[in-house]
């Protein structure tokens, strides 16, 4: 067994004291809580193959999002994505990303990301987060605009990634000649706050 | 109709559509054959790639092909000609014009309907002509392997056509769509 250390008992206690702090708005420091309504969301992937752009979407995933444009030092992402949903319209292509070769679903089924820090910029967000895909992590940053809505928020980015740096292409598909690194994410996030 | 007399032999710009369009549609059925049979890797798109290219080519050039052939009259069919060998001649040509569009316009629509844009050798990439509809796909599947084999008989019947007119006719119908040579035969 390991002994707890100082750090996660430090991390224990103050999600504790936080967690009492956040009350009504029910998230920490200022920002408030909401989640991605999956019928209005949207998360899309774009690759290059053979010279051409095709478009993917996850039709499956979820998002906690702790914002507010005034409190980025408490702001959290974290997205679960469930990589099977995955879908570019042919069944051909979807058999090929889903299997061993491109996301192994059966052995990774979940992509995940949380984010790390905010910061601003001309215009909107940057946030700088660790995705794990394939069992590798590392960290890809997105850009999003945020806006307050009546019935909760909406929030729209992007993000650039290569997918080799997480092992998303083996044997055939390690080559870039036919498909391209550099992946496209983009997102469109109707979010609604945490019940 | 253009009203200038039809020459005795097709120009320099006819017959470099002819050769050109006929090399690359042999090279359309080389790269076909190939891909068919191979399972969906990084090979097979490399020839799919290179086959819709080639077939984008065709398509453009098929056009421009067209538009040369209305204003530039083919010279007239020779005057010892059956009734009907003249009306197979004609259809035969008709079907050419017909599949040179059909074929990658087929083709495109095939990319179209799996959702897989087509690229121009990695230049540009052309729109895609209808949504993904996997039902359309098949369909259009079916229909492009008939007209290649159409195509590929037409083109049999062709080049029949043209070796018995030289040999067995004696006549200028091949030589005049050769480049290099001149159409009367002593």
């Amino acid at each position: 067994m390991m002994k707890p250390s100082l750090s996660v008992l430090a991390l224990a206690v103050s999600s504790v004291l936080l967690t009492g702090a956040a009350g009504v708005a029910g998230a920490a420091g200022g920002t408030a809580a909401y989640t991605a309504d999956p019928q209005q969301s949207r998360l899309e992937f774009a690759g290059v193959q053979a010279g051409a752009e095709f478009k993917g979407v996850f039709k499956n995933f979820t998002a906690a999002i702790e914002f507010a444009p005034d409190a980025l030092a408490n702001a959290r992402f974290d997205v679960q994505i469930d990589l099977k949903s995955e879908d570019t319209g042919d069944k051909d292509r979807d058999t090929t990303i889903r299997g061993a070769d491109v996301f192994d679903v059966a052995r990774w089924p979940t992509a995940h990301y949380v984010t790390r820090t905010f910061s601003k910029t001309a215009a909107g967000f940057t946030a700088v987060g660790a995705l794990t895909l394939r069992g590798v992590t590392k960290d890809v940053p997105i850009d999003f605009r945020f806006a307050q809505t009546a019935a909760g928020a909406k929030l729209e980015g992007s993000a650039k990634l290569k997918r080799l740096d997480f092992g998303a292409g083996q044997g055939d598909w390690k080559s870039t000649d036919e498909v391209a690194d550099a992946v496209k994410i983009n997102f469109s996030l109707v979010l609604k706050p945490k019940t | 109709m253009p009203s200038r007399i039809p020459p005795a032999r097709y120009g320099a710009v006819a017959q470099a559509f002819h050769w050109i369009i006929a090399a690359l549609v042999v090279t359309q059925f080389v790269l076909a054959n190939l891909e068919v049979d191979l399972p969906i890797g990084a090979h097979k798109l490399a020839l799919l790639a290179r086959h819709k290219s080639v077939g984008m080519t065709i398509l453009m050039l098929a056009v421009l092909r067209l538009l040369w052939r209305l204003w530039n009259p083919p010279p007239a069919l020779p005057v010892g000609m059956k009734p009907i060998e003249r009306t197979l001649a004609r259809a035969s040509h008709y079907t050419f014009y017909v599949l040179l569009f059909a074929m990658p316009v087929t083709g495109w629509m095939m990319s179209s309907a799996k959702n897989y844009s087509v690229s121009w050798f990695g230049l540009f990439t052309w729109p895609n002509l209808i949504g993904e509809n996997e039902a359309a796909f098949h369909l259009l599947h079916t229909t492009h392997e008939t007209l290649s084999d159409v195509l590929f008989a037409v083109a049999v019947l062709h080049i029949l056509a043209a070796l018995k007119h030289h040999f067995w006719n004696k006549d200028n119908v091949l030589l005049r769509m050769l480049p290099f040579t001149k159409s009367e035969r002593s």
